[in-house]
């Protein structure tokens, strides 16, 4: 279970860390007024000291339990998270495996397996949408517009 | 009148047999390319064009353009159906688009969408018909100040209206600002906030953020929620189509509205993503029905579509008229004219005069057609709302792959998308507001841009967003927007502190 307080600080901590990297790296650009103008990294750096002090006042405000939403104790109760979780990590396992094996090959195991393993389809029918995936997204990608997609290091081992 | 004559000409060159079946196909691809987000109307023009070479000029325009038109009509369905917009201009389309189709009213949903964007493009015509020669005029008086005060015009619109706390979105708008600095920067040429990242350089896709934040954020809120969308009838209801488009004119003075905005936004180069959002704004604080936007209130609907079809059309005039390409189709187009022999400006009026009336007619036409065609295909798309959730889950999820990976073939962006969908789900989740953050990712650096210009200009002294009328009017006008509501909060904080209401209304 995860509380609204932890998931604000989290949040607020995401944000704050951006901010400060933002802050940095636009130092490398100057800031200021130069003969050129206002510098290159002006901007960024304000909006960056804005970030960080308004990531700092969200922070003392979740951390607090102050806010619009103090009423609200829990943020995600573990089935949520498990049915999060389960739509999350096939999804980025799918993203992790497209350099190796490539755009079709990836999704159609993507698809198969996130229909056919919780049962919700027949092995069946996963199978055909698994079939039909990579085949339209050959069909309108490849041949239609000629976009090009991520064939992968297995399909260039086989000299494709 | 002399226009109206040579108008009268036009038709009789776009209304022919061969020309209307080039329309129909035309919008039809056009249509497929706007669905499918990761392609838009570039992607389509530019393939399009040398098939075009062998062809008339007139012909060649009306294929293409006819094309632009189904694009932007395509770009609306899947913001409405899936919550992914295609194209920037259809953001603003999702913050009530998307909830009415998921409250089982997609055709109502898709169908006030394509009315109102066919009135504002026929608005944006009939501007281009009778007023082309002033409207050229006004773009030659914009400067960067004056860039400047319409980009702060649509910031002042819009931020401050949502529910949301002040400093959350204050921390998202900023946000938004850092992330459309990354990249090269065009006013000095020096990269920046790459982070040690080469990849980085390209800058981050306004396309790549979207479909994260919106496409897969959504999906793991309605995941969370274990939502399921309500039963769809399943028999095609011709019915609410047309019930949909005979409320339109109850919306008549917001069609009005968002006409105007859209054509003012479309002619000065304020584009038509800006242009949506602030009509938008001003929709949501002028409307009697105002609170109820965000959780799938047809005026919010009827306020973007309108504005950003009105703009997008009126924004090919400056293309014609002076030569200047106001969008990357416009500019695929102007590539176009000059390979068919024609060149774009001035004298195109007076040399090819069936040319540009034949394209102006063929506007008309043109969108009549695409309206028709988009409207037979609203129950084919309403009926994908009836795929199950669990099979259309993982479908959104590889389209908004695909889609991040084709906006510039880079495995970075897949990346990229993921984490924003990560960043949505969690924003979404503390009610910290998207929309500033989307607004100024899309055009922020395009505002930093046109005030780092000013400034040059002025040798540092903002006096010169008060320098001339134009500017001084834009200006006010931004401040009068970006005070008004926090003048009206502080009174009604001051009054009596009104929470339930507050939590009301749907964070966007």
């Amino acid at each position: 279970m995860i509380s609204r307080r932890a998931l604000e600080i989290a949040a607020a901590v995401l944000t704050g860390i951006f901010g400060v990297v933002v802050v940095v790296s636009s130092l490398d650009n100057g800031i200021g007024w130069s003969s050129a103008g206002v510098d290159a990294g002006t901007f960024p750096f304000l909006t960056g000291i804005i970030i960080v002090l308004g990531s700092l006042y969200n922070l003392g405000q979740g951390a607090l339990g102050r806010g619009t939403l103090a009423i609200v104790r829990v943020a995600v109760t573990p089935s949520e998270l498990r049915r999060l979780a389960g739509l999350f990590v096939p999804a980025a396992i799918f993203v992790a495996v497209i350099p190796m094996v490539g755009m079709y090959l990836a999704s159609a195991a993507y698809v198969f397996a996130v229909l056919a393993l919780p049962r919700r389809r027949s092995v069946l029918s996963a199978l055909v949408i698994a079939a039909a995936t990579p085949l339209a997204l050959y069909v309108v990608f490849e041949r239609m517009f000629h976009v090009s997609l991520p064939h992968g290091a297995l399909a260039a081992a086989f000299g494709f | 009148m002399e226009n109206l004559e040579s108008l009268l000409h036009g038709f009789t060159i776009a209304v022919t047999v061969p020309h209307l079946t080039l329309m129909v196909i035309g919008v039809l691809l056009g249509i497929l390319v706007g669905v499918l987000p990761g392609l838009g109307a570039p992607n389509g023009v530019s393939l399009l064009l040398p098939l075009t070479f062998g062809m008339q000029p007139v012909s060649a325009i009306i294929l293409l353009s006819s094309m632009y038109w189904g694009a932007l009509f395509g770009g609306s369905v899947t913001s409405i159906l899936f919550n992914i917009p295609g194209e920037p201009s259809s953001v603003a389309t999702t913050f009530d688009g998307y909830p009415m189709a998921r409250d089982g009213r997609p055709t109502t949903a898709l169908a006030t969408a394509f009315g109102s964007a066919a009135f504002g493009a026929l608005v944006g015509v009939i501007l281009i018909t009778f007023l082309a020669s002033w409207v050229a005029q006004v773009a030659l008086a914009f400067g960067p100040p004056e860039y400047f005060a319409v980009y702060f015009l649509a910031f002042a619109s819009f931020v401050g209206m949502g529910g949301a706390a002040p400093i959350k979105t204050v921390v998202a708008l900023a946000i938004g600002f850092a992330i459309a600095a990354i990249g090269i920067d065009t006013v000095s040429g020096s990269v920046r906030l790459t982070m040690g990242i080469d990849e980085l350089v390209k800058g981050v896709s306004f396309v790549v953020a979207v479909m994260g934040l919106f496409g897969i954020g959504e999906l793991l809120i309605a995941v969370e929620e274990e939502f399921s969308a309500r039963a769809v009838s399943s028999r095609v209801d011709w019915k609410e189509v047309f019930r949909a488009l005979g409320r339109l004119p109850h919306h008549g003075i917001a069609l009005l509205r968002s006409a105007a905005i859209g054509c003012w936004m479309g002619i000065t180069p304020g584009g038509p993503t800006a242009a949506s959002f602030m009509s938008y704004g001003i929709a949501k604080r002028f409307s009697r029905n105002g609170a109820r936007f965000g959780t799938g209130e047809a005026e919010g609907i009827v306020a973007p579509e309108t504005a950003d079809h009105a703009a997008g059309t009126s924004a090919l005039l400056p293309m014609l008229s002076l030569g200047i390409p106001g969008s990357a189709t416009a500019a695929v187009m102007m590539g176009g004219l000059m390979i068919w022999g024609l060149n774009p400006g001035p004298m195109l009026f007076v040399d090819q005069k069936d040319f540009v009336w034949g394209l102006i007619a063929s506007m008309y036409v043109g969108n009549i057609v695409a309206v028709a065609l988009v409207l037979l295909t609203v129950p084919v798309f309403a009926a994908l709302m009836r795929i199950p959730f669990a099979v259309i889950a993982p479908l959104i999820v590889i389209i908004c792959v695909v889609g991040a990976y084709s906006v510039s073939n880079s495995y970075l962006d897949v990346v990229l998308m993921l984490g924003f969908g990560v960043v949505g789900y969690l924003f979404k989740k503390l009610h910290y507001p998207l929309a500033p953050l989307v607004l100024a990712i899309v055009i922020g650096d395009k505002a930093e841009d046109a005030f780092r210009q000013a400034m040059l200009m002025s040798k540092g002294s903002l006096g010169i967003f008060f320098a001339n009328r134009l500017v001084t009017t834009l200006v006010l006008a931004g401040i009068a927007l970006l005070l008004l509501p926090l003048a009206l909060q502080i009174v009604r904080l001051l009054r009596k502190p009104d929470v339930s209401a507050q939590e009301k209304v749907r964070i966007i």
